[in-house]
């Protein structure tokens, strides 16, 4: 047993050694594999970016309330009537006078120009209520202040700010024939709130002839638990034809459309390159047993087994692999990672988002660069195993 | 025994590695072949844009309304050959993920303005024009969802709601139209804003958008600029602009798909650069002691080059050709399945064009060293080597 060890170890050393005397034909592999690598790892970390940028604005304890069958707050509409009813639910939590921590609010979509394109983009323009902040988590002003109730003020969020032009702090921006004034940049954990510009209802409802029109409700709930009894409460009624969803179920079926398409156009790509550099792996394998013919022959000649040469061959062909794997990963890292960039989401505005990769994405790569070199070892691996002693010297 | 004889020879003399080398080309440019087409359709938009056609928006954003009263306002602007006007519905059929392209428009001038991009037989568009519950169905849809002409169709919105309550509105199909252009996708369909206007419960008498004709392309930045000022200041404002940039920056939205796909194929292309190139770096190598007996027996340097060159444009067109085809076939197949997706999703002789290019500028950059090489050989070395 030990003598076949020592046998396989010996010339895997020699497979691995040989290596430069097929740089350049080695070289190609590698970089063959990090490529697509490169390619699998971009488009896994652009649909984790846009998901972790949905999925972290949606709490399990807030409750979005939409016109029942309307799915996206765009198509929603609340009357002032249901507004209150839902005031007086169940499960609802309070601030510290007593009253409950509920924001009626407005959508609207308005323009503004990307910077990176030059063109017009669709952006939301989200009028809170009240309790609009305290309602969501981790909103926190990071320049400049809230914006006053009953003024044409606005606050941006940090994601929007770094991708359009014209909402620096203090700038005026105009809607049509309003005027408002920037006053505030607000981050949200990262979350899509921070692709959104808030104002007051109210001013917003009157300068957007929406008087009296709210699109949804959101609510803070006492638990997640709170849900059910809000929603059986909103069911029982039938002056309430809404849908209760927590938010985090509303963004994750939100996230879930982008994500998976992205995810979908990325792997069958990947796939794709992947077997192109699978022919690559072969080629070189395969050159690299002829070239060591004489080699491998003459170690059987004096008493060597076809399975060291079968694993020295793998071995190799799975270093070239991780190699490239591990570049792959790294160069996508280095030049993806944190990219910032915007797509239209399910809600028909603009979605600031991240590339984002982590672990679990990095093992997928390098997965699937091994998957490469195990097959582009295998068949070259086999040969090696069973050359015919006398082929191999004669050549 | 001619030359290309010779080529072929040389090419195929390890078949498992000309194998191999074709497979890695012929998904190179099948990745090319997809994701060109991918793009066009991305972009398709743009180029069925009539040049004499402006859109005319609410400046705040083209979701925002504007008053039907504008239509006739516009109409009698100078230069304005024919205008009509648009609203979105969010239509969808039976479940809110059968989503359906349904707008409400004013029938007549429709049919008028979109003449270029869509053909309406004559019954269709009197039949279309007289039926209050009429809509007119695209083939592609008619034919997605296994409608006729005649049928009475429930379709649901996930905007409106009807005054008796009911997001359900029945059509009847009065007729269907095809594309003027293969590039004119037709899954959609338009029914009579009278009828949406009276029966739905948002907002009276305002319209999502609209579409003209010019008298002429070199008149469209004038009437852009009348129809904008005529609404300046006022509650509504608009945003004019041509088709054509309108359906750019909707693109844009998306994001850069352009820069995606030539990220994606130039990744492509430089793995099969650098296999190819050095394999043949490899081949031409291992023959070099025949290249001395060629040039022995009287082949120029020159001969040498274009043998060497020869090989390696062959292999390229020998992997890429098959390599569109199949782009071509994929494409064709997904039509029906990703067609309301990525309408017009074609590999187009343009396409296919441009990949012959690359095809042969792949086999002269992998050929180019090793020929050179080759040619520069002289006898005494290449027969000494062994």
């Amino acid at each position: 047993m030990r003598s076949f060890l020592l046998q396989v170890a010996a010339v895997t050393t020699i497979n691995v050694k040989s290596i430069p005397q097929r740089f350049w034909l080695s070289l190609s592999t590698v970089v063959a594999i990090a490529l697509v690598v490169m390619v699998l790892l971009s488009f896994l970390a652009m649909a984790n970016g846009f998901q972790r940028t949905l999925m972290s604005a949606g709490a399990e304890d807030v409750a979005i309330v939409l016109r029942g069958g309307s799915q996206a707050e765009i198509n929603s509409t609340v009357s002032r009537d249901q507004v209150r009813l839902v005031e007086e639910g169940p499960g609802i939590a309070r601030n510290s006078e007593g009253k409950p921590l509920v924001s009626a609010e407005l959508y609207l979509i308005v323009d503004g120009l990307k910077r990176t394109s030059q063109t017009k983009a669709n952006l939301p323009l989200r009028g809170i209520g009240v309790e609009g902040a305290a309602v969501r988590k981790g909103i926190r002003i990071t320049e400049g202040r809230m914006f006053n109730p009953g003024a044409n003020e606005i606050v941006v969020g940090k994601a929007l700010l770094r991708e359009f032009h014209g909402f620096e702090i203090g700038s005026t921006v105009s809607f049509s024939t309003s005027r408002w004034t920037v006053v505030g940049v607000f981050e949200a954990d990262g979350s899509v709130f921070e692709s959104e510009i808030w104002a007051d209802l109210p001013v917003v409802q009157s300068l957007f002839n929406r008087n009296n029109v709210v699109q949804t409700v959101r609510t803070r709930l006492q638990s997640p638990a709170a849900l059910d009894t809000l929603k059986r409460y909103v069911d029982e009624d039938p002056r309430l034809k809404l849908d209760v969803k927590s938010e985090a179920a509303y963004f994750a079926d939100q996230a879930s459309q982008t994500s998976d398409l992205i995810q979908k156009l990325g792997w069958p790509l990947a796939i794709a390159m992947a077997l192109g550099a699978l022919a690559g792996a072969l080629n070189t394998m395969y050159s690299s047993v002829a070239a060591r013919a004489v080699e491998i022959a003459t170690l059987r000649a004096i008493g060597f087994g076809g399975f060291p040469a079968f694993v020295g061959t793998l071995v190799e062909s799975l270093i070239l692999a991780a190699l490239g794997g591990v570049i792959g990963a790294t160069a996508t890292y280095l030049v993806f990672d944190g990219f910032s960039t915007s797509t239209l989401g399910a809600s028909f505005t603009q979605v600031v988002f991240s590339f984002k990769l982590s672990s679990a994405l990095l093992v997928q790569g390098v997965i699937l660069a091994l998957a490469v070199g195990l097959i582009g070892g295998l068949f070259p691996a086999i040969r090696a195993a069973r050359m015919p002693i006398v082929a191999g010297l004669n050549s | 025994m001619n030359d290309f004889v010779l080529i072929g020879k040389n090419l195929f003399r390890k078949k498992l590695r000309a194998t191999l080398m074709l497979v890695s080309i012929l998904i190179a440019f099948l990745i090319f072949g997809v994701l060109a087409g991918f793009e066009r359709a991305f972009n398709a938009g743009e180029e069925v844009a009539a040049a004499d056609r402006l859109v005319v928006v609410n400046k705040i954003n083209f979701t925002q309304p504007l008053p039907v009263a504008y239509f006739n306002r516009v109409r009698g602007i100078e230069g304005v050959r024919q205008t009509t006007h648009f609203n979105w519905f969010g239509g969808y059929y039976q479940d809110p993920k059968n989503f359906l392209i349904v707008m409400a428009v004013e029938p007549e001038t429709y049919m008028q303005v979109y003449d270029d991009q869509i053909n309406v037989p004559a019954d269709a568009q009197q039949a279309f024009i007289r039926e209050r519950t009429g809509a007119l169905v695209g083939e592609n849809m008619l034919k997605k969802w296994g409608w006729k002409v005649g049928d009475r169709v429930p379709i649901m919105s996930n905007i409106f709601t009807q005054k008796n309550g009911s997001r359900t509105w029945d059509f009847t199909i009065v007729g269907t139209f095809t594309g003027r252009k293969p590039n004119v996708d037709t899954n959609f369909m338009v029914f009579q804003y009278q009828y949406f206007n009276e029966t739905q419960n948002l907002g009276r008498d305002l319209i999502g958008w609209m579409a003209l004709n010019t008298t002429a392309p070199s008149q469209n930045d004038r009437v852009a600029k009348a129809i904008d000022q005529m609404f300046a200041n006022s509650f509504y404002e608009t945003s004019t602009d041509t088709e054509k940039a309108f359906n750019k920056g909707f693109a844009a939205q998306l994001g850069n798909i352009a820069l995606i796909v030539a990220l994606v194929v130039g990744a492509a292309f430089a793995t099969i650069l650098m296999i190819v190139g050095n394999t043949m770096v490899m081949a031409v190598r291992e023959r070099t002691r025949e290249i001395g007996v060629l040039k022995t027996l009287g082949f120029s340097g020159g001969r040498i080059l274009r043998l060497v060159l020869g090989e390696s444009v062959l292999l390229a067109l020998l992997g890429g050709l098959p390599g569109i085809a199949l782009a071509w076939a994929f494409a064709a197949a997904m039509e029906t399945s990703v067609g309301n997706f990525i309408p017009g999703f074609a590999v187009t002789p343009s396409i296919a064009l441009t990949g012959v290019a690359l095809m042969l500028g792949l086999g002269l950059a992998t050929g180019l060293v090793p020929a050179i090489n080759a040619m520069r050989l002289d006898i005494a070395t290449a027969l000494g080597r062994s």
